[in-house]
């Protein structure tokens, strides 16, 4: 974890190299995993169908838990690549992390607030967008003033910090750890320790942070789901 | 990042790019792994699921067909076994009925043997006592008549004859 990124403009638009370098890296890794696991699909499961399935079935799950049962259907897949998604990008910085000339190319996509708080932006316009699909425009609008009109900047505010609480809460936790992982890191040279003296305590904050990465994955979806449900529902 | 975030606006630039890369390769991952990974495994999960109900039906209904032809077949065993008793019983008074009757005919039969046999026996006692009466009359007139030479009249003979037997049978009777 590096304050110094690859960055370039292109067309006006500006692009940083780290996180598109690392957000493509996660995709094709999400792709190859699921493509893998769901080979020639069984009515007796293989092991590695086995795996899908339970994946698919925990995402599932999440939708169901959220959603009611006449739309879950629309979000079975999303849920499921977004939390795959999430996953592995919480991971990637754990494994690899590359700095080039002072420069972070690879590190975890998470933690860099604009991906979180793009996925978060995703969510909450998805949100947006079906509550419209199923309530009408003047329905969707109507929601904002329920229980009672009083409560019209409330409900504005609230959809701000949803979006802002949603994106910043994976990002914080996932900036944090892979700052820390650097700060141990760096205790090998900064305090003459070596690097053999330091990898345990190494070694134990990765396991942590996978697991903090897990959790936030399905904090991420969870939520998300709620905040789509929360558009889906007449409260 | 916060600085670096608001560093990036400060040039004007924002995060517009990194945001489309972010979307559009998650849009891309989202049909791929749709197309490739997940329809083929649900699928293969619906199908699954629906083998599962099936089958749960139709063990129920086997188990149901089961049941009712236990039931059915305990009900043929029963039937069946009174039916055999029922037989049974048939046969026992059918037997001991035509016993009865054959033994009732056989006795009958005995009785007019043994009354035919009786009559007939009486019937030759009684005929030869005639034919013997007849006989030894004509003997003892045709004796006398020989002895005496002079004819007896028919009651004095027959006076005589019968004198004659029941010595006869006196002395029989004394033996």
């Amino acid at each position: 974890m590096n304050d110094k990124f690859p960055i370039v403009t292109f067309c006006g638009l500006r692009f940083n190299l780290c996180i598109d370098l690392s957000v493509l890296i996660t995709c094709i890794v999400v792709f190859a995993l699921a493509f893998a696991f769901s080979r020639k699909p069984q009515l007796r499961p293989t092991k590695k169908q086995n795996m899908m399935e339970w994946l698919m079935s925990f995402t599932n799950n999440i939708v169901d838990a959220a959603i009611p049962a006449e739309d879950s259907g629309n979000f079975y897949l999303f849920a499921f690549v977004l939390f795959a998604f999430i996953f592995v990008s919480n991971q990637l910085g754990l494994l690899v992390e590359l700095i080039v000339g002072g420069n972070t190319w690879i590190d975890s996509p998470t933690a860099n607030a604009v991906v979180t708080l793009g996925l978060a932006m995703m969510v909450l316009l998805m949100s947006h967008c079906y509550g419209v699909k199923k309530y009408g425009f003047k329905g969707y609008l109507k929601g904002y003033i329920k229980p009672m009109s009083m409560l019209l900047p409330i409900n504005l505010v609230e959809e701000f910090t949803n979006f802002m609480t949603l994106g910043l809460r994976l990002y914080g936790n996932i900036f944090a750890g892979e700052v820390l992982l650097m700060l141990i890191a760096n205790m090998a040279t900064s305090l003459h320790l070596g690097a053999i003296a330091v990898m345990p305590l190494e070694m134990i904050w990765q396991a942590f942070s996978a697991f903090i990465g897990s959790i936030q994955a399905f904090v991420f979806v969870t939520l998300g789901m709620v905040y789509i449900s929360s558009k889906l529902q007449e409260e | 990042m916060a600085t670096a975030l608001v560093l990036g606006a400060a040039q004007g630039g924002l995060y517009v790019g990194d945001l489309l890369v972010i979307s559009i390769s998650f849009l891309i991952l989202m049909l791929c792994v749709g197309k490739f990974a997940w329809k083929p495994v649900a699928k293969m999960m619906e199908t699954r699921r629906n083998k599962i109900t099936d089958d749960l039906d139709n063990a129920a209904k086997a188990r149901q067909r089961a049941n009712e032809l236990a039931d059915k077949r305990e009900k043929e065993l029963n039937n069946t076994r009174t039916e055999a008793t029922q037989i049974v019983s048939e046969a026992r008074q059918d037997g001991e009925a035509q016993r009865q009757a054959i033994v009732e005919q056989a006795q009958v039969e005995a009785k007019n043997l043994k009354e035919n046999a009786q009559r007939d026996a009486q019937q030759a006692h009684i005929d030869a006592l005639n034919s013997a009466r007849a006989e030894v009359a004509q003997l003892s007139v045709d004796i006398a008549s020989k002895l005496i030479g002079r004819e007896l009249s028919a009651s004095d003979h027959e006076n005589l004859i019968n004198t004659y037997i029941k010595d006869l049978g006196e002395s029989h009777g004394t033996k």
